[in-house]
């Protein structure tokens, strides 16, 4: 039982903002860029070189879960038994996203290198530094062909702005895929999109 | 007030045709796929009765017909368990004394029926483990009772909005609505099958083999059922537990999965701001889908050091900001008839309060996902031995591999042989419809590899490091027979 200690005084009152400070990041659900390196689920420097499109993982644990593996087309999901992480064969992927809209987890992202210099050369001023990033999206309100919206890392802290390239709406899984233009340097930390509107 | 969720990311609600109950002469807009618990909620009525010794307001807990917290007068009849008893037009609803809850007058109205049938099997519970027991039976030919003391079947499926792990078979990647949606249409088609909603198993005569269940699908519309079964699979589940602290039997205050049905099956927001206590899988998939309902999840407190849920789950919450604090638990709720807030502190490695750790938190709800229990008691009713596994949560009744249990056809299968996952359920049920119905002397080669198959993949599923104590606990209660 309690011995009495913290009575004196009354607690303060807090909001989420000062508790995320508390957080104990590894411990509590937090992935970093480098757990993911770690893990072998980035790619390597060539693969991104060759402008390819790159899923990227955030599943790092042996649970018994294989939706991403049943889906994937071409095999670029390799998978034994059900409780093995999955690994991805970079060369196979042709970026279709259906891991992405499969996952249970919603762990995956797809990075697309190099978007903007591929496909929005002379469309835009920037596109050189524009990446495209595929984020599985399962709140309100979905954002909106065009629209900024703030992008975060895995650790809900503030990347970057991001235009909302396409929003499409998985037929079979029902989760919404934000693709979103990023700077380039943001695209692989990019896991979270917040819309900017105001409503109401 | 109205508290109804109208846009949702992933779930639509069939609410049904528009009726009204009137609750302490207040008329009050409801829905008739609503239950009574569920309309009073909508409206911001948390305060359901008054406690027996000190009249301390109560209000719901479980939501699904276990904890009797809910328990009201209706039209004059005390005791109604409003989270399970659908609401009809013009309903008279009144909080109730519920150690002073008068003898109801019976009037013409009233009807009580006795149904008396002979089944193959009689499956209790219509969650993922007894629809999926009953299906496979009633595939074999057997002839087949499915009761479930809820007006809805699917049992807690069908407010699972998550996609689902584990594998094709386990229907991987499809959210626990659709499946349940899946089963329950499947079982429908199934001439073999008589489905029983709102009946509760109240009963078992050993020397006559009957087991008595009480069905009121309307108020006040009784009817007793007694169902010889020649085998018996009790698939009733689980129930979720509780913490002790000052303030926890404040309206308000509930079960996680209290407050994911009343955002996931009903659409209604059950409170603005919330404190969920317990980042286990179940705690951070709540969190996750109290956002969804435009809820303000404030923390996800847990007291362990590391927490218990899958890193993909977790780190959901963790992207958009939702605190996620370890070793943090509750010290009490407080408020004026219904929550308002609560102080949570830190504890050290040997859980003892850190001394200036605490914090206050302004929240209308506080929801706690500190684990399940296995709800035995039918089995135990009947004679089934059980006995007390940590690792499975709790008492759970002895079985062999085929999920018999010490009685002689009578077998178990889902949460209540040790708390797991809605899929290991629907693979237990399999099972144990299969086993049942292999008894009787229905035999099909598909039916043998279906079993096979369906015990492999069970341990296949337990070989993930997530689970290695389940397979320690399922061990210690493994029967030969």
């Amino acid at each position: 039982m309690s011995s009495g200690e913290g009575k004196e005084g009354k607690p303060k009152k807090v909001e989420p903002e000062d508790l995320l400070e508390m957080q104990k990041e590894l411990n509590a659900g937090y992935i970093s860029l480098e757990d993911l390196r770690r893990a072998g689920n980035l790619p390597p420097d060539e693969i991104v070189e060759k402008g390819i499109p790159v899923p990227v993982f955030d599943c790092l644990e042996n649970i018994p879960c294989t939706p991403c593996h049943d889906v994937c087309p071409t095999g670029a999901v390799v998978m034994e038994t059900m409780n093995d992480k999955p690994k991805v064969i970079w060369e196979k992927c042709t970026g279709c996203t259906l891991c992405a809209q499969a996952c249970p987890g919603l762990a995956i992202t797809i990075v697309y290198p190099k978007f903007g210099e591929k496909r929005l050369k002379g469309k835009r001023p920037d596109a050189e530094k524009l990446w495209l990033v595929s984020i599985p999206y399962e709140m309100l309100p979905i954002p909106k062909k065009g629209e900024k919206v703030k992008v975060y890392d895995r650790g809900h802290r503030y990347l970057c702005d991001g235009e909302v390239y396409t929003v499409i709406k998985s037929p079979r899984f029902g989760t919404v895929l934000v693709n979103v233009l990023v700077p380039g340097e943001c695209a692989f930390e990019a896991k979270y999109v917040e819309v900017m509107r105001d409503e109401q | 007030m109205d508290r109804r969720i109208y846009e949702h990311p992933v779930l639509k609600f069939d609410r049904g045709r528009r009726v009204r109950i009137i609750f302490e002469g207040r008329e009050i807009p409801a829905y008739e796929n609503e239950t009574i618990a569920a309309a009073l909620y909508a409206a911001g009525i948390v305060h359901f009765n008054y406690s027996g010794r000190l009249k301390r307001p109560r209000g719901p807990f479980c939501m699904i017909g276990k904890c009797s917290q809910c328990m009201m007068r209706v039209n004059g009849i005390p005791h109604v368990r409003t989270c399970i008893t659908l609401v009809e037009d013009g309903m008279v609803v009144e909080r109730e004394d519920v150690h002073d809850a008068e003898l109801p007058t019976p009037t013409k109205k009233m009807k009580v029926e006795y149904v008396t049938k002979d089944y193959d099997i009689v499956v209790v519970g219509a969650g993922p483990a007894g629809l999926s027991a009953a299906m496979q039976a009633a595939k074999l030919g057997a002839k087949v009772a499915l009761l479930d003391q809820n007006p809805f079947l699917g049992g807690q499926l069908i407010k699972q909005t998550h996609k689902f792990f584990g594998t094709k078979d386990s229907y991987a990647g499809t959210r626990g609505v659709e499946i349940a949606k899946m089963l329950v249409d499947e079982i429908k088609d199934y001439e073999n099958v008589d489905i029983y909603p709102s009946a509760q198993a109240i009963g078992y005569y050993r020397r006559e083999g009957v087991l008595v269940a009480f069905q009121s699908r309307r108020l006040a519309e009784y009817r007793v059922l007694k169902l010889r079964g020649k085998r018996y699979v009790v698939a009733t589940g689980a129930m979720e537990r509780s913490l002790v602290f000052p303030g926890n039997d404040l309206p308000g205050v509930m079960g996680a999965g209290a407050a994911q049905t009343l955002m996931n099956v009903f659409g209604i927001r059950p409170a603005d701001e919330v404190l969920i206590i317990g980042a286990g899988n179940v705690g951070v998939i709540i969190a996750y889908q109290a956002a969804q309902a435009g809820i303000k999840v404030k923390a996800v407190i847990d007291i362990l050091p590391k927490t218990a849920a899958y890193l993909v789950h977790a780190s959901k919450i963790r992207r958009m900001g939702i605190p996620v604090l370890m070793r943090h638990t509750i010290r009490e709720a407080y408020g004026k008839g219904k929550v308002e807030g609560a102080v949570i502190y830190e504890v050290d490695e040997k859980f003892r309060p850190v001394p200036g750790s605490e914090k206050d938190l302004a929240v209308d709800g506080v929801w706690m996902a500190v684990g399940l229990t296995p709800s035995v008691e039918l089995l135990e009713l009947m004679g089934a031995k059980i006995k007390f596994v940590r690792e499975l949560g709790g008492y759970v009744p002895l079985r062999t591999q085929y999920l018999e249990t010490t009685l002689d056809g009578v077998y178990v299968a889902g949460d209540a042989t040790g708390i797991e996952e809605a899929s290991t359920a629907m693979m237990e049920g399999k099972i144990a419809g299969i086993s049942a119905a292999f008894s009787l002397g229905y035999k099909a080669d598909w039916a043998e590899k279906e079993r096979a198959h369906a015990m492999k993949w069970l341990d296949e599923f337990r070989s993930s490091p997530h689970y290695a104590r389940i397979k320690e606990g399922v061990q210690k209660v493994l029967i030969q027979k």
